[in-house]
């Protein structure tokens, strides 16, 4: 069944070239964002049927590592992305949803996927509230940085004139407010996730918290965007300044993620 | 005293919680970059000596119990109480100052309208949660009070983070089956039964506890596991780790008095004092090799699936070291030493604290999740409609609501694919 995964991860490939030649070269119109878009929902397909065959032949929620976590962080970023697409009829979303979903599937490709028995620790009905809102909000996360990253790009492709700053531009007060939102959304379900860990881990380990590395990047995550929202929110930046914090908070998520199972071992490496 | 009060205005300022904000994440990057709670040697093994000593003098190996670490928190709370919750009041005054824009704007001019399209939009407004008199209509008005109780709620987490951080009373105890152990206050804890799997083979981690408080007679009785602690009143018996212990059965042949100990390294086995057993290891198992000759396996992480117990022998002055399999016996002089089944026994944590500090907590946490929901989906919003246009006023911009307003109006989205 392995099949499946590649196969979901070639059409994700499939689907970035063509969204990127499409709106590269025709600007978004022909017939290549449309077959860009084919792409994205057959690799969706593939991708979801990979999981839920893990998730039988493993007899829980395939999530238990990084293997597991990596493609549900790309399966939630290709859905987010998608229904946000459905929402808004908004081009970029996808020109940076199908390379997020790529990317991470790539990562999650390169790790063992030998499915284990799931260790009793793992054994909880947090199991599914935690995990699954960090891949969710770790996806949102994902999203908004990448608009931030199609932000400059188009920022510095539309030079701005007197009469008209850049940041005037309609198209690009679409990619600021959408990664705003996706913050807004990643925001509360990295909430979830830190509270729900903390009631797990005091159920677990006897204490809501205990300064393990994955607790204190994720906690630092969650300051670094609160320091978004409050600069956003009060201080009204907006724009070139707000899509560069997305990028760094997207790094941030990243290394949470796996800079911290690969770095700074605790509590938190299961092997 | 202006200087006091610039003071004071900085000290309540959004700047100074940034600042602040900002300096935990610095104490949590050097917290989780440098090994906490480490010995002195650990640091200058690894840094050299001149760079473990300005970390220990920094406090860096234990920066979250650090007196600037506890002064940031302080301040972070200092901070929220008069940032934002001194300021309740002009939170509540939102949806006053969104009426009053609404007012004071021109319907004609941002939003004309065509005769009778007022009507339409009126319908849109309602159908879009709109309520109010025929002219001015709101919505989400809760939502106002959404950064207050986000702000609330971390005085919340906060305090009763700290209670219950610092006030329960933990030991780590090994309970073995059949034994009670006693706490300082009377409680006692109970461990009726361990095991390591369950009945299909899968590890299973589980002790059945009972606990009973003093002057009860029953208490409470469950089996705990990992993510399933007993509680019982205050005390909390959460099943920690495990352990296994080997059994010595020592015989008296000529009396026929028979007692079993639970044995560590070191112990010495015997009623003369002179002649016995010194036990030494339980090893886990052994390899057999080609040549017919054993090797122990001694990795303490190794379940004891063959266990090999290694004693020496002490008789008549001479020492031997030999290697026994349970159920072998071992007879010096009129004393036979059995090696029994070694027995699996759980490491219990007991933790002892007011449940109402949780639930303080958890209140926090609930009431959080709630406050950012109110925060980022309850904007707050106010429409004025007249019969030549209309306006609509929000802390946030609301596109949505006027394509559905367009749409409503002429039956045309306004949105299309865009590039």
């Amino acid at each position: 069944m392995t099949i499946l995964l590649f196969a979901a991860l070639i059409l994700y490939f499939i689907a970035t070239a063509l969204q990127f030649t499409g709106v590269a070269v025709r600007k978004g119109q022909g017939p290549l964002c449309p077959a860009a878009r084919a792409a994205l929902i057959a690799a969706f397909v593939l991708h979801t049927a990979y999981t839920v065959w893990r998730g039988i032949a493993a007899g829980r929620l395939p999530l238990s590592n990084q293997f597991e976590f990596a493609s549900g962080f790309a399966w939630a970023a290709a859905l987010m992305g998608f229904l946000l697409y459905l929402r808004l009829r908004s081009q970029p979303v996808l020109t940076v949803t199908m390379p997020a979903a790529f990317l991470i599937l790539s990562y999650a490709a390169l790790q063992p996927q030998d499915i284990r028995e799931l260790m009793p620790a793992l054994r909880s009905a947090w199991f599914a509230i935690h995990i699954g809102s960090a891949a969710f909000s770790y996806a949102a996360f994902a999203i908004a940085g990448g608009l931030g990253i199609a932000y400059l790009v188009r920022l510095r492709k539309a030079g701005g004139t007197d009469e008209k700053p850049p940041e005037e531009d309609p198209r690009l007060r679409q990619l600021d407010s959408l990664g705003y939102r996706m913050i807004c959304l990643g925001f509360l379900l990295l909430t979830v996730v830190i509270f729900s860990g903390a009631i797990w881990a005091e159920q677990a380990w006897s204490s809501w918290w205990s300064w393990d590395p994955k607790e204190t990047w994720a906690l630092i995550t969650w300051i670094f965007y609160a320091i978004y929202l409050h600069q956003r929110l009060r201080l009204k930046w907006h724009g070139k300044r707000t899509a560069i914090l997305a990028i760094v908070a997207l790094a941030l998520v990243l290394f949470t993620f796996a800079g911290v199972n690969l770095l700074l071992p605790g509590l938190h490496s299961y092997k | 005293m202006p200087f006091l009060k610039k003071i004071f205005r900085f000290l309540r300022s959004m700047v100074f919680g940034m600042i602040l904000l900002g300096l935990i994440i610095l104490c949590c990057l050097a917290g989780s970059l440098i090994p906490q709670g480490e010995s002195e040697m650990t640091y200058v093994r690894q840094y050299g000596s001149g760079t473990a000593m300005l970390f220990l003098s920094l406090g860096f190996t234990d920066i979250f119990h650090t007196w600037y670490f506890t002064v940031l928190e302080a301040l972070l709370c200092g901070n929220l109480i008069l940032c934002s919750i001194l300021r309740f009041p002009a939170a509540r005054k939102t949806m006053a100052g969104l009426k009053a824009q609404a007012e004071h704007a021109d319907p004609a001019q941002e939003h004309p309208l065509e005769p009778g399209g007022a009507e339409t939009v009126l319908a849109a407004l309602k159908r879009a949660r709109f309520r109010g008199n025929d002219r001015i209509l709101t919505r989400n008005g809760i939502g106002a009070c959404g950064s207050f109780l986000v702000h609330l709620s971390i005085l919340v987490i906060l305090l009763f983070g700290t209670l219950t951080l610092t006030t329960p009373v933990t030991q780590d105890v090994t309970v073995m089956p059949g034994e009670t152990f006693t706490l300082a206050d009377g409680t006692t804890v109970t461990c009726l039964s361990f095991r390591i799997q369950d009945e299909t083979g899968r590890l299973d981690y589980a002790s059945r506890i009972r606990v009973a408080s003093p002057g009860e007679e029953t208490g409470a009785e469950a089996e705990i596991r990992v993510n399933e602690p007993l509680r019982h009143g205050g005390t909390k018996v959460y099943q920690y780790t495990y352990g296994t212990k080997p059994v010595i059965r020592v015989t008296n042949t000529a009396s026929g008095a028979e007692e079993s100990f639970y044995v560590d390294a070191g112990d010495f086995l015997s009623i003369d004092g002179r002649n016995g057993l010194i036990f030494d290891a339980l090893h886990p198992g052994y390899i057999l090799n080609e040549d017919g000759t054993y090797t122990l396996i001694t990795s303490s992480a190794m379940s004891y699936a063959d266990p090999v117990y290694d004693v020496r022998t002490v008789s008549d002055g001479s020492i031997t070291s030999v290697l026994a399999f349970p159920g072998e016996t071992i007879t010096i002089g009129d004393i036979g030493y059995t090696m029994a089944d070694p027995v699996e026994y759980p490491g219990l944590r007991i933790k002892q604290t007011a449940p109402v500090l949780y639930a303080g907590l958890y209140f926090g946490f609930g009431l959080m999740i709630a406050a950012l929901f109110l925060c980022f989906f309850m904007v707050p919003a106010c429409a004025r409609v007249e019969e030549n246009g209309f306006v609509i006023r929000s802390a946030k911009p609301q596109d949505a609501l006027l394509d559905e307003i367009a749409i409503a109006l002429d039956g045309t989205d306004k949105k299309g694919d865009a590039p």
